[in-house]
């Protein structure tokens, strides 16, 4: 059989987001694979030397539209460690469901595109309009339906009254029943199981070789999240159930998304009953001091880092930061060969790939 | 019984390079354990790579950056950031300045990967050794190392905001007049 080399992408490929395969071939089935990276590098880990740390909070926002809140959030945590400011525990559970929010928003949206792309456009539709019950809830509370600005350093900037935590009950009710139903659809239906059981294998052995993290992880029988393996806000006193799963295919690493919007559900309706009186934030503009920190935080995408180094200026010394995504596409390499030409999208979407968050 | 991956880690560290480097733990309010550890000689981070593929850690990420050392000399130093088990430890070296290479270890941990990849390319660093150096994010036309340096804004829009734009477009006129 004739082994070829076809391009896929730069434009396209799952989502519109720029990134390029050049995948070998034999016949219809993938042999090999190597990716071409850096369409939308914007040197931001240079700007952010170049800013001050509040301008930063909002630079940080605008890295990636889908987990905006774990960027301002893990790196106010960073300048909180290294000025040694308590954060106060109202502003912790607000930060906890301003995440889990984003989560259940995030993980809709990727298993819609998953369902377009095995062209189960009714499913998609469906999906995407269960996701406007959550783009709403963020719309009337934050007053955004993307980037929230909730996070300020040493706490939170919202508030939620009586009448809004009601609105937020009432609308995470709202939420489920519909997703029961489409739980049940991504697990049961026979066309989207013949689409995605058995595809895009990535074994635990290799899961745990490459390091891959969050959904991608815990789809191969990994059982790691930071929220409960070093957690931070109020995930000491919230229970958090992992979902893991052994199927390590695309299905597998679906279904763990779909379980995870089940628990965020969970976690919010907690927070709300629980939701210890008190200030929001510190009240005052704290002086960050010379030092350095590492902050983690759970994204939807998996484990999410911030290490900042600080001088005593109003400039960060250098800050990196590590996004979940960046881990996982070297896993593309084991889960594509063996897999037919036109499995290609639907493996690189089972990753939830952000390519802004990557490149930076 | 719980497992002390930080005690072990510790202990293999003395094995296996004795006196030459620090290490403290910090524990925080919710108590999460981070470790920060310095190497006396950059070419241990292999050894340490090794400990950590023992331990069945992995790579969360790498960080190159440039700082001055005691003499208030530039240079670089990278700060390797290991998971172990939830416990964020990182493991910090300073890069020769007269070879500005250091010991890939990829090999030995294979998360290691792109990082490495894309620190060679930002701050102009050799990594020896990586089984796959070719450029991550940026193109070949651009130098390496350039987080070194600082670029003007007008050098980086190719002086779209200044008149260093109107000046091409007026010299491109005149030499059109003068050819006529």
């Amino acid at each position: 059989m004739s082994t070829y080399t076809i391009p896929v992408g730069p434009l396209h490929v799952a989502l519109e987001e720029p990134m390029y395969f050049r995948v070998q071939v034999e016949g219809e089935t993938v042999v090999g694979l190597d990716i071409t990276a850096g369409y939308v590098h914007r040197g931001m880990e240079s700007l952010v030397m170049q800013r001050n740390i509040y301008q930063n909070i909002t630079l940080t926002e605008r890295l990636c539209s889908l987990c905006s809140n774990n960027h301002p959030c893990t790196y106010c945590m960073a300048l909180e460690k290294i000025a040694g400011i308590e954060v106060p525990e109202r502003a912790q559970y607000l930060r906890v469901i301003a995440d889990e929010i984003k989560r259940i928003a995030s993980n809709l949206f990727n298993a819609g595109i998953l369902a377009h792309i095995i062209g189960f456009d009714s499913l998609f539709m469906h999906v995407m309009e269960i996701r406007e019950i959550v783009q709403d809830t963020k719309e009337t509370i934050y007053g955004n339906r993307m980037d929230l600005a909730v996070n300020c350093i040493g706490g939170v900037r919202y508030d939620l009254s009586d009448e809004k935590i009601k609105y937020i009950r009432k609308q995470i009710d709202r939420l489920k029943k519909p997703l029961e139903e489409i739980i049940d659809i991504y697990m049961n239906n026979k066309f989207v199981r013949a689409r995605t059981e058995g595809v895009g294998v990535l074994p635990k052995e290799e899961a745990v070789r490459y390091g891959v993290v969050g959904p991608v992880a815990r789809g191969s029988g990994i059982d790691y999240d930071v929220r409960v393996k070093s957690p931070y806000a109020a995930y000491d006193k919230i229970k958090v159930n992992v979902h893991v799963e052994n199927g390590s295919d695309v299905r597998a690493r679906a279904i763990v998304r779909l379980r995870e919007i089940q628990e965020a559900v969970n976690i919010i309706e907690l927070c709300l009953k629980e939701l210890p009186d008190g200030p929001t934030c510190i009240d005052h503009l704290p002086e960050i001091p010379a030092g350095e920190a590492i902050a983690k935080s759970e994204a939807p995408r998996g484990e999410l880092i911030y290490y900042l180094r600080t001088n005593g200026s109003d400039k960060p010394e250098r800050l990196k930061w590590r996004v979940p995504t960046y881990m996982n596409w070297e896993a593309l390499n084991v889960m594509m060969p063996g897999n037919k030409v036109a499995d290609i999208p639907l493996i690189i979407t089972s990753i939830d790939p952000c390519i802004s968050c990557t490149e930076r | 019984m719980d497992r002390n991956i930080q005690k072990e880690f510790e202990e293999k560290l003395i094995r296996t390079i004795g006196q030459g480097f620090s290490l403290r733990w910090e524990t925080d309010s919710k108590g999460v354990v981070t470790g920060w550890c310095r190497l006396d000689d950059h070419s241990q981070i292999t050894n340490v790579a090794l400990i950590v593929s023992g331990l069945g850690g992995r790579v969360i990420t790498i960080t190159a950056y440039k700082t001055k050392d005691v003499h208030q000399r530039d240079v670089h130093e990278i700060a390797y950031h290991f998971d172990l088990d939830g416990c964020t430890c990182t493991v910090t070296i300073e890069i020769p300045r007269n070879s500005g290479k250091v010991n890939s270890i990829t090999p030995i941990l294979k998360s290691a990967d792109w990082t490495e990849r894309e620190l060679q390319e930002l701050y102009g660093i050799k990594v020896v050794g990586h089984p796959n150096p070719k450029r991550l994010f940026l193109d070949e036309t651009i130098d390496e190392g350039i987080m070194n340096k600082l670029i003007p804004l007008s050098v980086a829009m190719n002086g779209a905001t200044s008149k260093t734009l109107w000046e091409k477009v007026f010299a491109a006129t005149s030499k059109e007049v003068d050819t006529k």
